[in-house]
C-alpha cells in the first residue's frame, strides 16, 4: 500500500436516509408531545433566569456598589462576562457564514444549532453593558436619539462602537438565522396537524412553497448574507477588543488585541457549540447528522485557534519586553507572578495546554474527552477575560492607587443568572424550532443532486474512485 | 413674643404647606446674624411679623427665642442670594486662636479659610480648622441642657446657679480646657476672689504642662517657647511634631518651615531639618535626616547633645564631662557641629508630652546656642499659669477626699481623657458637677448639670494666638441648639445672670482698648486680629541651680508604648466629625481606626502582620488593638493614638462591634509619662483596617522625583524626563524638527491659542508635608460625601484630591517618605474624555477637563482610562446616606456649599479646579474689566488656599507673571507620566532634600 | 379528483393551474426543461430544497437582489458618515481630548457596521420582496398533496394564465414526462 492514503470525504449523513426520513428525524421533535425531561430542564433554566432577575433588580435598586468594583478597578465581572458571551456568540455566524463561503458542506449539520447559540449568547452578552452602568435608566443616551439635553453620543468612544457593533451583529445574525429557518418552518407547517401549530408555523414561514423561483433569490440572498456576516463576525470582536486596545492602560493598550480576541472568540465559540451539540445529539438521537466527523473537524478548529491564542499570549510578553515601556513590562510580570497569578495560570492551562491534546486523532474523536475539553476551554476563556480586564486596572501606572478586586455574591449570581437566560432560550429553540437546517441537509445528500440519476431518472449512488498515485511506482 | 418672632422666618406662602422639618430647615437657613439690625424693631421686621401671622398655627415653637430678623420675602441690603459673604473670626484650639475668614451663604457658614492678616494663619489652616464647619452642623451635638440626665433649660440652670453659688464658701473646683480668652480670664479672677474655697485648674490631655515645667526648671519661669523658623537654618526636632495639626501652632510653623525650604533657582538655599523620634511623624517625614529612637531614649539623647555642646558653648556647664550611650553616636557630633555652625539661627525642640526635664535641657541648649530672642522667643503666657499636670492631679486627689462639693468643667472631657487618674470615680465624690460640652460625652454622663456649649462659629469669644496676638471670635450664626459659651456659663456662675457673650466680650475689650473703642472695635471685627498685641517676651537666663535629671537615661529596656494625640481626632474631641474620621492618617493612610504602629522588626519579633490584633498591657491596664507595620518606626516601641473607641457620643464616633468600626480606646494605657513599659502579645484575632493605600513603594517609577540640593546645583534640570530616563519624551525629537513643543500627534489637536485665561496648577513637592488639609478643604468646598469605613475598605474613597505617600530609599527599616498630593491633572489630551460614550466629560476652552454630572451614565470607562486614577464614582447614593441620616438631616445639609451640586448615585466625579470659584472670579473680572481674565491671585482653589505650606500654585497660564506660570517655567517643574502625552495642566515641582554630608 | 369536483358544483372556482408531481429532483429537472421547451413561461417548480442547475432548466434570469443590496449598503455608508458629521461637527461640536471634531479614524467602525446592517436588511427584505413573500394564502395550499413539497415531493405547476395553457395538453405533457400524480389547482 502506498504511503499516500487517499481518504475519501466521509458521507455527511450517516445511515441510509431519504428525504422523508430526514424530515421525520428532524421535525418529529417539534411535533411530538413535549417530553417530561424538557419540562424538568425548563424548570431548572427558569429558576436560574429568576436569579438573574433578582440579581439585576437588586442591582438597579441598590446601585453598582453591590458589585465588587472599586476605585482602580471600574470594570469587573460584568465586562468579563460580556466579552466572554460575545466570544461564544462567534461560532454560530462563523460556522454558517465562513464555512458556507468555503463550501464546507459539513456545516449544514450544525449551523442552525450554532446560529441559535450565537443569538442567545449575544442576548446574554447584551445584558451586561446595559446593566453595568451607574444610571441604567438613561442607558438610551448611548444611542443617537434626541434627548432633553440636545446632546449626541461621543463617536470617539470605543464603547459606542461596541453599541453599534453588537447590535448590528445581533440583528444580522438573527436575520441570517431566520432566513435559514423559513423553509424548515414551512416543512413543520405542512406536517403539523393541530390548529395552533398550523397557524404559528404558517405565519412565520411566510407562505413558503419551495418554489424554485424563490429558491433562486433565496440562495442569492443567503450567499450575500454570508458574505456580509463574515467580515461582520471578525469586526465585532475586533471592536470589542478596541474597548481595551484603544485605552492607554498597560496590558490593554496593544495592537495585537483584535486578531487575538477574534481567535479567542472562535476558540470558545466552537467549544460551546461542541458542549451543546454533544448533549443534544445524544438526547435527540442526531448521531446520523451530527457525526463524529463533525466533532473531529471542530476539534481541529479548536486546536488551531487555541494555538493562535497561545501564540498571542507569548507575543504579548515579547511586545511588552520589546516596547521597553516599563509599565507594560511590569503589568505582564504582575500577571504571571502578581496577586492574580492564579487566574493567569488557570488561563494558560485551559487555553494553551488543553487544546494541544487534539493533536491525537483518538482524543479528537473521543466524545467524552471532547466534551470535557470543550468545557475546560470555556472556563479558560473566562479567565482570559478576567486576566485582561482586572489585572491591568488593578495595577496600572500609580502604585498608590493599586488595589485588589474581588467579586461579591451579586457578581456571581448575575453571571449564573445569564445561563438561565441562555438555556431557557435554547430549550425553547430545541422544542419549537428545527434544530437542524433540514433543507440544507437534504441538499447535501447525494439523492439531491440530479447528476446522481441515470437517464431513466433512477438514483444510482455516486461511487468514490481511489486513484493510486503514480508517485510511488517501484 | 417669641412665637411671633418665630414666624419672621417665613419665606413665601408656598412654604405654608411645608412640614415642620422643612420649617426648621428654613429657620436655620436664615439666622439672625445674616441681617442683624442694630436698632430695635424695624418697620420691615414689623411688617414681616404682621404678614406672617398666618403661620402661627402651622409651625413649632421648639426653637430658641429669636431676636431681630428680616423675612426673606424682603431683600436685606447686604445679602444677595447666591453671593457669599466673608466675615473674620478665629478658631480656638488648645487655648490658642487661629485667625479665620468664614464664608457665609445666606447667613450660614459653609467654609473657613485662614486669615491672611493673622500671624498664626497667614491664610493657612489645619485639618481641624477646615473640619470645624462640619463639627458645628453635626446633628449629634448636644441640643439641650440636662439636669441629672433629664431635659432642662438654660433658665433652670440660671435659677440653680443663683441659688447654688450664692454661698461664696462653696468648695468649688473649676476645670477648664486651655483657653487664652481675656474675658474668661477676667471671669476666672472674679470667680476666684468671689469664692473663697475655689480652685482653678486647666486640663489638656496633651497640653503644655511639661514644657512649662521644663522652662521653669531651666529659667525659673513658666514661659512658652515660640519658635521663629523663618530665621532658622537648622531645626532639630526631638520628637516634636510641629507640623501636625495636633500642635496648636502647626499652621504658623508649617508656613515658616516650608517658606525656609522654598527654592526657585539653584542659587537658593534651604533650611535643614533633623528629626529624632520613635513613631513616623509628619515632621519626621519632612526632615532631611531622621533618626528613629525609642521615645524613652529622647532624654538621654538630649543630654548627650547638651554634653557634646557643653565644651563649645557656655551655659551648659551642667553637662560638661557627662556621657551616656549616645555620646559617641554619629548624630550627636554632627548635630553639635551643625548647631554650633548656626548659632542663633537654629532651633532645638522637644515634643510637648516629653518630660519636663527634656524640655529644660532643650531650653538650656537653645539659650546656650544664643537662639533665644532670634529663633526662639520665650513668652510669658498668663493664661497658662494653671495648666499643670500636678495641679490637676492634686485637684483630683482633693475630689477623691471629698474636699469639693461642686466641680465646674468648661469644655474638657476628663472622664474619657484622664482615665489614668480615674477621674470618673473622683467625680462620684462631688455632689454638683457642672459640665459644658459640645456632646453628651463621657463626662457629661457623670455630671449633674450638662450644658450644651455653643460652637465657636455660634458665639462671641476672644483670645490670643500661640504667639500672643489678640483677636476676637465673631459668631457667624445664632447657636443652632441654644448652646452657651464658656464665658456665658462662667458669667452665670459668678454673676448669677445670663448675659450675652457679645456684651461680655465687648466689656473686656473696652478695658483693653479704653479710648476710641468703637472705631478700634470695628477695625478689630473687620480685620479679625489686633496686630499690635502679643505676649511679653521673657528675659530668661539659665538658673544657676539648673541640673539635668539624668536618672532616666537608661531607656525602657523592653517593649515601650507611647500614647499620643491622634493626627485626625486629636484627643477625641473631633471624633464625631466624619470628614476627619475618613481623612487618611497622614502617615499610615488609615481611616476610621487607630492602630498599634510598630516597626517591621518588632512586628516580626511579635510574629504579627497588619490587622493582627495584639494585646497590650501597661500600668496594669490591658487593651486589644490591631497591629500595623510602620516602616521607619523605632524598634521595640509601639505608637498608639487616642480618641477612638467611643460609646454614646454620636453616630460617627461610636464604635460598632457589628461592623467593627470606631477603633479602640487607648486612654487606659496613657500613663503619667509619654513612654511606658508594656507587654505585648498576639491574640490570633484580626481586625479589619480601612487603609486607602495598599502599595507603598514607587516601584522605581518616576512619578515622584527627588534630588539633594547639591545634586540640584550641579544638575539643575534633574527633574526633567530626559535626565530621569536618559532619553527624551517619545515623539519630542520629531516634534522638535517640526518646531513644535508637544510630542507629534496623528491629529491636529483642538487648541485655544487666543482663549484667555488658561488654567493650570503646579504642586511644589518640596513644600508639601502631607498634612492632608487640602483633602478636607476640598471636601468642604465641593460637598464630597463621607462613605464610611466599609466602603473605604472596598476602595471607594471619594476624595477629589488625595495625598499619596510612598516610602523611598534603600533602608527598609528607615525609609524616607514622599508625600504627593494628586488632584485631577486636567490633561489637555485627556484620556478620560475620548472614551465616554455619551460625552459626559469634555474640555473647556479655558483648559479644564469638565465633568457633566447630569449627562453621565456611569460606565466608569473614564476612570479606567485615567492613568492618574483621580476619578471617583458614586457606587451608591453616598450623598443621600451622608446627608439624610438622623432625626434632623437638614442640619448637616446646611454644611453643604450651595455653589456645588451634590452628585447622584451612579455618576462619576472628580476635581474641578474649583470651577465655581474660577467662574465667580471670571464674572467679577468681566464686570470690572470687561475681560473674563481675572487678576493674578483673584482665584484660589480650596486646596491651594488651605495649604499651610503654600505648596499649591494655581492660576492663569496666559499671564506670564502669574506665580503658577513662573513655577511652570522653573526647571524643577515636571509632568507626571509625561511620556503618555496626556499634557497634564497640573504639574509638580520636584522634591529637594538638604542632607548633611557628614551623615551621608 | 373528488375534492375539486365538489368545488365545481358549489361555486364555479377559478382554475389556477395544473400541478404535476414527479419522483425525484432529476425528474423535476427534466420536466422543467421540457416545459420551457414547450414554450410555457408562467410555471414554477417546487422542491424541498434548491435543485442544482434548476435555474438553467427553468431558464431563470439573474437575480436583481445584488443591486438592492448595493443600494442599501451605500445608504448605510453615507447615512453613517453624514449622521456622525451632523452630530459631532455641525450640531453640537465638543472638544473631546483635544481631538478634531471630524475625527475620521474613530468613525470607521460605526460606518462599517451601519453599512453591513443596511446591506443585510437589503438582502433579507429584498429577497422576500422579490419572492412576493409573505404570502399566506396560495392556491397550491388547497391541494393536500402539495404539503409534500416541503418534505420529499417534487412538483411543477403550469398556471392557467399562461397564453398556451390548455388543461388537457398540460396534463398530457406531465403524463408523458412520467408524473406520478396530476391535479387541477383551483383558487
Amino acid at each position: 500500500m502506498s504511503k499516500y492514503d487517499y481518504v475519501p470525504e466521509p458521507a455527511l449523513v450517516k445511515g441510509n436516509h431519504d428525504f422523508a426520513s430526514l424530515t421525520r428525524l428532524v421535525t418529529d421533535i417539534n411535533l411530538r408531545p413535549t417530553p417530561k425531561g424538557w419540562y424538568l430542564a425548563m424548570i431548572g433554566a427558569n429558576s436560574l433566569l429568576a436569579i438573574l432577575g433578582i440579581a439585576v433588580g437588586y442591582l438597579i435598586w441598590e446601585g453598582t456598589g453591590v458589585w465588587g468594583l472599586n476605585n482602580p478597578v471600574g470594570w469587573g465581572w460584568a465586562i468579563i462576562n460580556f466579552v466572554w458571551w460575545v466570544g461564544i456568540g462567534h461560532a454560530g455566524t462563523l460556522i454558517s457564514a465562513v464555512l458556507f463561503l468555503f463550501r464546507q458542506d459539513w456545516r449544514t449539520a450544525i449551523n442552525r444549532f450554532a446560529e441559535a447559540m450565537t443569538i442567545f449568547a449575544v442576548m446574554c452578552a447584551g445584558v451586561f453593558p446595559a446593566i453595568h452602568v451607574g444610571r441604567i435608566w438613561v442607558i438610551y443616551w448611548v444611542f443617537p436619539v434626541p434627548n432633553q439635553m440636545d446632546m449626541w453620543p461621543n463617536f470617539n468612544s470605543p464603547l459606542l462602537w461596541d453599541v453599534f457593533a453588537v447590535s448590528t451583529y445581533f440583528t444580522v445574525s438573527f436575520l441570517f438565522w431566520y432566513v435559514g429557518l423559513v423553509p424548515d418552518l414551512a416543512t413543520i407547517r405542512d406536517r403539523a396537524t393541530d390548529k395552533i401549530r398550523k397557524y404559528a408555523y404558517g405565519i412565520f414561514s411566510l407562505g413558503w412553497t419551495g418554489s424554485n423561483r424563490h429558491w433562486w433569490n433565496y440562495e442569492k440572498a443567503y450567499m450575500i448574507l454570508a458574505g456580509l456576516a463574515t467580515p461582520l463576525v471578525l469586526s465585532v470582536h475586533t471592536i470589542v477588543s478596541f474597548d481595551f486596545a484603544v485605552s492607554l492602560i498597560p496590558g490593554w493598550h496593544t495592537t495585537i488585541f483584535p486578531p487575538y480576541f477574534v481567535a479567542g472568540a472562535i476558540f470558545s465559540g466552537f467549544a460551546m457549540v461542541l458542549t451543546l451539540m454533544i448533549v443534544a445529539r445524544k438526547i435527540y438521537g442526531m448521531k446520523d447528522i451530527m457525526t463524529d466527523d463533525h466533532m473531529e473537524k471542530m476539534n481541529i478548529v479548536i486546536m488551531v485557534t487555541g494555538s493562535m491564542v497561545g501564540f498571542a499570549y507569548m507575543m504579548e510578553f515579547f511586545v511588552a519586553w520589546y516596547s521597553g515601556v516599563e509599565y507594560e513590562k511590569a503589568i505582564f510580570l504582575l500577571r504571571a507572578t502578581g496577586p492574580y497569578a492564579w487566574a493567569y495560570w488557570a488561563m494558560m492551562t485551559c487555553n494553551v495546554l488543553s487544546p494541544q491534546f487534539f493533536w491525537f486523532k483518538k482524543l479528537r474523536r473521543s466524545v467524552v474527552f471532547t466534551f470535557f475539553i470543550s468545557i475546560v476551554v470555556n472556563i479558560g476563556m473566562w479567565f482570559e477575560r478576567m486576566v485582561i480586564t482586572v489585572t491591568s486596572l488593578a495595577n496600572d501606572y500609580l502604585p498608590s492607587s493599586w488595589d485588589y478586586y474581588s467579586p461579591t455574591i451579586w457578581d456571581v449570581l448575575t453571571y449564573v443568572g445569564t445561563f438561565g437566560l441562555f438555556f431557557t432560550m435554547f430549550l425553547l429553540f430545541l422544542r419549537f424550532l428545527p434544530m437542524i437546517a433540514l433543507a440544507e441537509v437534504k441538499m447535501v445528500i447525494p439523492q439531491a443532486d440530479p447528476h446522481n440519476y441515470d437517464e431513466n431518472q433512477d438514483y444510482k449512488a455516486p461511487k468514490v474512485e481511489i486513484p493510486t498515485p503514480k508517485a510511488v511506482e517501484a | 413674643m417669641s412665637e411671633v418672632k418665630q414666624n419672621t422666618y417665613w419665606k413665601s406662602l408656598n412654604e405654608l404647606a411645608k412640614n415642620q422639618e422643612y420649617q426648621k430647615f428654613v429657620d436655620r437657613e436664615f439666622p439672625e446674624n445674616a441681617t442683624e439690625l442694630s436698632d430695635g424693631f424695624s418697620r420691615r421686621g414689623f411688617l414681616a411679623i404682621m404678614g406672617s401671622a398666618v403661620l402661627l398655627a402651622s409651625c413649632d415653637f421648639a426653637r430658641r427665642p429669636v431676636q431681630k430678623i428680616l423675612p426673606y420675602s424682603k431683600q436685606p441690603e447686604d445679602i444677595v442670594p447666591g453671593i457669599p459673604l466673608f466675615y473674620a473670626s478665629s478658631i480656638p484650639f488648645q487655648g490658642s486662636l487661629t485667625g479665620l475668614v468664614v464664608e457665609n451663604h445666606e447667613g450660614r457658614p459653609t467654609k473657613v479659610e485662614g486669615n491672611e492678616m493673622h500671624p498664626a494663619s497667614h491664610g493657612g489652616t489645619s485639618i481641624f480648622h477646615q473640619a470645624s464647619v462640619l463639627g458645628m452642623y453635626d446633628p449629634d451635638r448636644s441640643k439641650k441642657v440636662l439636669r441629672k440626665g433629664t431635659d432642662s433649660t438654660v433658665n433652670d440652670f440660671v435659677d440653680f446657679a443663683k441659688k447654688h453659688f450664692a454661698d461664696t464658701n462653696k468648695r468649688i473646683a473649676f476645670i477648664s480646657e486651655a483657653s487664652s480668652s481675656p474675658t474668661l480670664l477676667g471671669l476666672k479672677a472674679q470667680a476666684l476672689n468671689k469664692f473663697n474655697n475655689a480652685d482653678w485648674v486647666t486640663y489638656e490631655p496633651f497640653g503644655e504642662s511639661n514644657a512649662l515645667e521644663g522652662t521653669e526648671r531651666a529659667f525659673g519661669q513658666r514661659v512658652r517657647a515660640h519658635f521663629d523658623f523663618s530665621k532658622a537654618n537648622v531645626f532639630v526636632s526631638l520628637d516634636d511634631d510641629v507640623l501636625n495639626g495636633t500642635h496648636p501652632n502647626s499652621v504658623e510653623y508649617g508656613k515658616q518651615l516650608s517658606a525656609a525650604r522654598k527654592v526657585t533657582s539653584n542659587a537658593d538655599s534651604m533650611n535643614r531639618i533633623y528629626a529624632v523620634e520613635n513613631g513616623y511623624t509628619l515632621t519626621g517625614s519632612y526632615a532631611d535626616h531622621r533618626l528613629r529612637l525609642k521615645a524613652s531614649e529622647i532624654d538621654a539623647f538630649a543630654h548627650a547633645l547638651a554634653a557634646a555642646l557643653s565644651s563649645r558653648v557656655s551655659g551648659l556647664s551642667a553637662f560638661s564631662g557627662y556621657s551616656n550611650q549616645f555620646s559617641d553616636h554619629k548624630w550627636i557630633a554632627t548635630l553639635a557641629d551643625d548647631l554650633i555652625a548656626n548659632r542663633g539661627e537654629s532651633v532645638v525642640s522637644v515634643g510637648n508630652n516629653h518630660s519636663a526635664n527634656a524640655h529644660a535641657v532643650v531650653a538650656a541648649i537653645n539659650k546656650a546656642l544664643g537662639n533665644d530672642g532670634s529663633t526662639v522667643n520665650y513668652l510669658e503666657v498668663p493664661h497658662l499659669d494653671e495648666e499643670s499636670t500636678s495641679a490637676f492631679n492634686s485637684t483630683v486627689d482633693k475630689m477623691n477626699n471629698g474636699e469639693y462639693d461642686t466641680v465646674v468643667m468648661l469644655g474638657t472631657n476628663p472622664v474619657f481623657s484622664a482615665q489614668n487618674r480615674n477621674f470618673k470615680n473622683a467625680l462620684s465624690n462631688v455632689e454638683e458637677v457642672i459640665h459644658l460640652s459640645d456632646y453628651v460625652d463621657e463626662t457629661s454622663k457623670k455630671a449633674s448639670w450638662h450644658i450644651n456649649s455653643a460652637f465657636y462659629l455660634e458665639s462671641w469669644g476672644d483670645g490670643h494666638s500661640y504667639g500672643g496676638v489678640r483677636s476676637v471670635i465673631q459668631p457667624q450664626i445664632q447657636p443652632l441648639y441654644n448652646g452657651l459659651s464658656n464665658i456665658e456659663v462662667m458669667n452665670i456662675i459668678v454673676n448669677g445672670a445670663m448675659t450675652p457673650g457679645y456684651d461680655l466680650v465687648q466689656s473686656t475689650w473696652k478695658n483693653i482698648y479704653g479710648s476710641n473703642f468703637e472705631s478700634r472695635w470695628a477695625t478689630l471685627l473687620h480685620d479679625g486680629v489686633d496686630t499690635n498685641s502679643g505676649f511679653t517676651k521673657a528675659n530668661v537666663r539659665l538658673s544657676g541651680s539648673f541640673s539635668p535629671d539624668t536618672s532616666k537615661d537608661n531607656a525602657i529596656s523592653g517593649m515601650e508604648i507611647t500614647v499620643r494625640a491622634d493626627s485626625t481626632l486629636h484627643d477625641g474631641r473631633f471624633a464625631n466629625i466624619a470628614w476627619l474620621q475618613e481623612l487618611p492618617d497622614p502617615m499610615t493612610k488609615i481611616t476610621w481606626d487607630n492602630v498599634a504602629a510598630m516597626s517591621p522588626a518588632t512586628a516580626a519579633e511579635l510574629d504579627v502582620e497588619n490587622e493582627d490584633v495584639v494585646e497590650i498591657t501597661s500600668n496594669g491596664q490591658t487593651i486589644k488593638i490591631a497591629a500595623w507595620i510602620q516602616p521607619g518606626h523605632a524598634d521595640n516601641s509601639i505608637s498608639l493614638t487616642v480618641g477612638y473607641g467611643r460609646e454614646g457620643i454620636g453616630r460617627v464616633a461610636n464604635r460598632y462591634i457589628d461592623y467593627t468600626t470606631g477603633g479602640v480606646d487607648t486612654y487606659p494605657l496613657m500613663g503619667s509619662e509619654l513612654s511606658a513599659e508594656a507587654t505585648v502579645s498576639k491574640t490570633g484575632d484580626t481586625y479589619e483596617i480601612a487603609c486607602v493605600q495598599d502599595h507603598h513603594s514607587l516601584e522605581g517609577r518616576d512619578m515622584y522625583r527627588m534630588a539633594t540640593l547639591e545634586e540640584y546645583k550641579s544638575n539643575p534640570d534633574y527633574a526633567s524626563f530626559e535626565s530621569v530616563h536618559t532619553y527624551p519624551v517619545p515623539g519630542m525629537k520629531e516634534a522638535a524638527e517640526k518646531g513644535e513643543d508637544v510630542p507629534i500627534s496623528l491629529f491636529d489637536e483642538q487648541t485655544y491659542p487666543d482663549s484667555e485665561p488658561q488654567w493650570g496648577m503646579a504642586i511644589d513637592l518640596n513644600s508639601c508635608f502631607g498634612c492632608g488639609v487640602c483633602v478636607i478643604a476640598c471636601q468642604s468646598e465641593n460637598n464630597i460625601p463621607v462613605i464610611g469605613k466599609k466602603e473605604v475598605n472596598r476602595g471607594r474613597e471619594m476624595h477629589w484630591i488625595r495625598t499619596d505617600r510612598y516610602y523611598v530609599g534603600e533602608d527598609a527599616d528607615a525609609p524616607m517618605t514622599a508625600h504627593q498630593p494628586v488632584p485631577c491633572m486636567h490633561c489637555e489630551a485627556a484620556p478620560c474624555e475620548q472614551v465616554c460614550p455619551v460625552a459626559a466629560t469634555t474640555h473647556s476652552p479655558d483648559g479644564m477637563n469638565q465633568m457633566t454630572y447630569n449627562r453621565c451614565i456611569g460606565t466608569r470607562y473614564c476612570a479606567n482610562n485615567c492613568p492618574y486614577k483621580v476619578r471617583r464614582f458614586n457606587f451608591f447614593n453616598f450623598p443621600k446616606e451622608f446627608l439624610t441620616t438622623g432625626a434632623e438631616p437638614d442640619i448637616i445639609q446646611m454644611a453643604m456649599n450651595p455653589e456645588v451640586t451634590v452628585r447622584f448615585r451612579g455618576v462619576m466625579e472628580k476635581c474641578t479646579y474649583c470651577v465655581q470659584r474660577v467662574n465667580r472670579a471670571k464674572i467679577e473680572a468681566k464686570k470690572e474689566t470687561g475681560s473674563p481674565k481675572p487678576a493674578e491671585g483673584a482665584v484660589k482653589t480650596a486646596c491651594q488656599q488651605a495649604c499651610p505650606a503654600d505648596a499649591i500654585y494655581f492660576g492663569d497660564l496666559t499671564n506670564e507673571n502669574s506665580e503658577v506660570a513662573k513655577m511652570k517655567r522653573n526647571e524643577r517643574n515636571y509632568q507626571m507620566l509625561e511620556e503618555l502625552n496626556t499634557r497634564p495642566r497640573t504639574s509638580y515641582m520636584a522634591k529637594l532634600r538638604n542632607p548633611n554630608p557628614a551623615l551621608a | 379528483m373528488s375534492a375539486p369536483a365538489k368545488k365545481k358544483i358549489e361555486d364555479q372556482p377559478k382554475l389556477h393551474g395544473i400541478l404535476g408531481e414527479f419522483r425525484n429532483p432529476k425528474a423535476l429537472y427534466d420536466i422543467a426543461a421540457l416545459t420551457v421547451k414547450s414554450g410555457y413561461s408562467k410555471f414554477d417548480t417546487y422542491s424541498p430544497f434548491p435543485i442544482h442547475g434548476m435555474d438553467k432548466a427553468m431558464n431563470l434570469k439573474k437575480s436583481k437582489l445584488g443591486w438592492i443590496v448595493i443600494i442599501h449598503g451605500l445608504i448605510g455608508f453615507t447615512g453613517a458618515i453624514s449622521m456622525m458629521y451632523y452630530m459631532s461637527v455641525m450640531d453640537y461640536p465638543m472638544n473631546i481630548s483635544g481631538k478634531p471634531f471630524f475625527n475620521a479614524p474613530a468613525w470607521v467602525p460605526i460606518t462599517f457596521e451601519l453599512t453591513v446592517l443596511l446591506s443585510a436588511f437589503g438582502a433579507v427584505f429584498g429577497m422576500f420582496f422579490l419572492n412576493g413573500l409573505p404570502k399566506l394564502n396560495n392556491p397550491l395550499f388547497n391541494v393536500d398533496r402539495f404539503k409534500k413539497a416541503t418534505d420529499d415531493g417534487f412538483f411543477i405547476c403550469i398556471e392557467a394564465e399562461d397564453s398556451l395553457f390548455e388543461t388537457e395538453k398540460v396534463k398530457e405533457l406531465f403524463k408523458e414526462a412520467g408524473a406520478t400524480h396530476i391535479e387541477e389547482v383551483y383558487d
